[in-house]
């Protein structure tokens, strides 16, 4: 199959943009402000031979002039009209509903029907159709559900933003809401029953392919603001990713950016994918993040020129939101397969490399710098019937739960006591010990029958004067929640024995607080016990377990192991470890991790 | 002395920046200086620009273009990037 580089280009004309009715302090011309940035962006596409999809707003459905403009544009360039429910503020909004919300899956259910419905009829009304894209910033399953049901229309819908959680909470002075960290970075088809985890199957298929909000920073984004790092010209100005020369601002990191999801093609059957959404906000005549208004439109014709030259190249097809729908799915016949991307640093000099994997049953990302940690861990197969909203246990968290996350829970590195988050292996030898934490190495990888291999450049620990010399081998078997780790020794070690001791350590959350844990289960085989945070422990012959009724979720260690382990973790130190360990001269070490629903 | 009011240009504090706070300043006109409202950054507007280009030493890459992302297990191969270029 040839490599295609698909993209989605999104604008939305509002009237009442929320950014820049408050950075602009309530200006008197934002509307006709607002409405040139559309145009604007919209010509910036055009000019390279892009097609766009529109989505219109609320607020913009009350301009007879939007209206008329998203038509012919529609006419002339083939882009689509698609209705988004972000941009919902606007004077009639505030009257209705009497609400300053504008988040759509913040509001009650009833509520969430009602602006669905008049956005939908509304929109009806003035084109003649239903739309065949929508979304929002995020998109719950109960929406999700609704919307397809009630309008069968719609096939695509963008619906959330990648690990957009406490990190832009933090970010924005501790008072941005969305929290939505969890979910696949491409496009996906979401379940019924949670929309961050991709479909098991046809009963499972929520009708409709989402798309991310931006196309992120894989790296950049899981240590540092979102909203720095992804494929919106602005959000690299607003990290301050640029350089002056002369008087040109330059700004290679997009272009990395762009070229790095390119990349991703080879490790999904040559499919790759980018999106641009840039909300009107960030292009207002006030100028944003130091950058003045020159310096805000440069960057986003300097966007669309590349995606144009691109394009012009053959290396990359424009599809508007509802082709993409098609594409996609012709694409993707089979729900289980794994969405893989192979992640280098292209922006800091590390060297460092993620790998990040998603499929019906887990998200999970291995990092080699680290030797190949698990530093981040989602049970997706535990389709966690999360509801958020007004009037529900979540009023603004939509994040799907971690079972492991480094930076949230510490992983490898904590302060002189306690345990952090993660999955890595531990090599004993005449007393002395090493973490494969502490290797750091690069990786390979190879899709095989059933699954994804990743092969991590063999590492040399020394201990006691021994130098063993281990590649560690991952495999991701498609759709199951299985992963099996083999731990192999490269070289000679003349006899010594030395002990291998596979290790997770988790937790469960959206953010860096540990909920409680007392509803936690710990066992070895059929030995059981509550967790109590006393750090007992119990081992014995048969599988590692725990499980979280929390999450609804089990976890399961084993394999040819002399002895697991489980061991509760205590007040200072709130996590729980698993263990698997043996003995061996040569060979390898093989173990299994394993991912279950549990009510 | 009249209430502090944002700048021309919506400058963030270059001290809450450099850990990952996106905050903006208030202008004193005054004391011709922004100003922080969580840390103790105060500073005139050349100040905030020299600290700005400080924030920008944490990407080694800033200037340069990948021109090969090589194989899996080898760091991509970058080249200085040319003004204009793309």
């Amino acid at each position: 199959m040839d490599n295609l580089f698909a993209l989605n280009i999104i604008h939305r004309p509002e009237l009442s943009p929320e950014y820049a009715e408050r950075a602009l302090g309530g200006r008197k011309d934002v509307r006709d402000e607002s409405l040139d940035i559309f145009l604007f962006q919209q010509s910036a596409a055009h000019e390279n031979g892009l097609k766009t999809t529109i989505q219109i707003t609320y607020a913009s459905l009350f301009s007879d002039k939007i209206v008329e403009i998203a038509k012919e544009h529609h006419g002339i360039y083939g882009d689509e009209i698609g209705l988004s429910l972000l941009g919902l503020p606007c004077k009639q909004f505030r009257e209705k509903y009497k609400t300053e919300d504008f988040c759509i899956w913040m509001f009650d259910e009833e509520t969430k029907k009602q602006i669905v419905d008049d956005c939908f009829s509304l929109f009806f009304e003035k084109f003649g159709f239903y739309p065949e894209s929508t979304g929002s910033y995020f998109l719950d399953a109960f929406t999700i559900n609704y919307i397809k049901k009630k309008y069968p229309s719609v096939k695509c819908a963008v619906a959330t933003c990648w690990e957009e959680g406490p990190k832009a909470y933090h970010t924005c002075n501790n008072s941005w809401y969305t929290f939505m960290d969890g979910g696949p970075w491409n496009p996906w088809i979401p379940s019924k029953v949670n929309s961050h985890c991709p479909a098991s199957g046809k009963e499972d298929d929520s009708g409709i392919v989402a798309i991310p909000h931006l196309s992120r920073d894989l790296m950049a984004c899981f240590d540092g603001n979102g909203s720095n790092f992804g494929t919106h010209p602005q959000n690299v100005l607003r990290g301050m990713i640029y350089y002056k020369d002369g008087d040109s601002v330059e700004y290679p990191y997009l272009y990395n950016l762009i070229d790095e999801y390119r990349h991703l093609a080879k490790y999904n059957d040559g499919y790759c994918y980018n999106m641009m959404f840039v909300g009107p906000g960030w292009l207002n005549r006030a100028g944003r993040w130091e950058a003045p208004y020159e310096l805000l439109a440069k960057s986003y014709r300097d966007g669309m020129k590349y995606y144009g030259k691109l394009k012009k190249e053959g290396k990359c097809v424009d599809m508007t939101m509802s082709e993409f729908a098609d594409f996609y799915r012709e694409r993707h016949p089979d729900y289980r397969r794994g969405e893989c991307a192979l992640w280098k640093d292209i922006l800091y000099g590390s060297d460092k490399e993620y790998f990040w994997y998603a499929d019906p049953a887990l998200r999970c990302c291995l990092d080699f710098n680290q030797g190949g940690a698990m530093i981040d861990l989602r049970p997706y197969i535990a389709r966690i019937p999360q509801e958020t909203g007004i009037g529900t246990d979540s009023v603004w968290d939509a994040s799907y739960p971690y079972l492991i996350q480094a930076n949230y829970r510490a992983g490898y590195f904590t302060h002189y006591a306690g345990a952090g988050t993660v999955k890595s292996c531990k090599v004993h030898y005449h007393g002395q010990s090493a973490d494969l934490c502490l290797c750091r190495t690069m990786a390979s990888f190879r899709r095989t029958e059933g699954g994804v291999e990743i092969t991590a450049d063999p590492v040399t620990v020394l201990l006691d004067g021994l130098a063993i010399v281990i590649r560690s081998v991952f495999f991701f078997e498609d759709g199951t929640g299985k992963v099996l780790t083999r731990r192999e020794i490269v070289n000679d070690l003349h006899g010594e024995e030395v002990e291998f001791e596979e290790y997770f350590t988790g937790g469960f959350g959206t953010t860096e607080y540990q909920p409680d844990m007392t509803k936690l289960t710990l066992g070895v085989g059929k030995e059981e016990f509550p967790f109590t945070y006393h750090g007992k422990k119990l081992s014995g012959k048969g599988t590692a377990h725990v499980s979280i009724p929390d999450v609804y979720t089990r976890v399961e260690m084993g394999g040819e192991a002399d002895l697991c382990e489980v061991e509760e973790g205590i007040a200072f130190s709130p996590v729980y470890h698993l263990r698997a360990s043996k003995k061996i001269t040569k060979g390898a070490f093989e173990t299994w991790l394993r991912l279950q629903r549990e009510n | 002395m009249a209430q502090a009011a944002k700048g021309k240009l919506n400058f963030r504090c270059p001290r809450c920046f450099m850990r990952d706070i996106d905050i903006d300043m208030f202008f004193d006109a005054d004391k011709k200086e922004y100003y922080c409202l969580r840390c103790n950054f105060r500073g005139t507007e050349e100040e905030v620009e020299a600290l700005n280009e400080q924030v920008k030493e944490k990407y080694g890459r800033l200037r340069e273009r990948v021109t090969d992302f090589g194989a899996d297990n080898r760091p991509p191969v970058f080249a200085p990037h040319r003004r204009g270029e793309q």
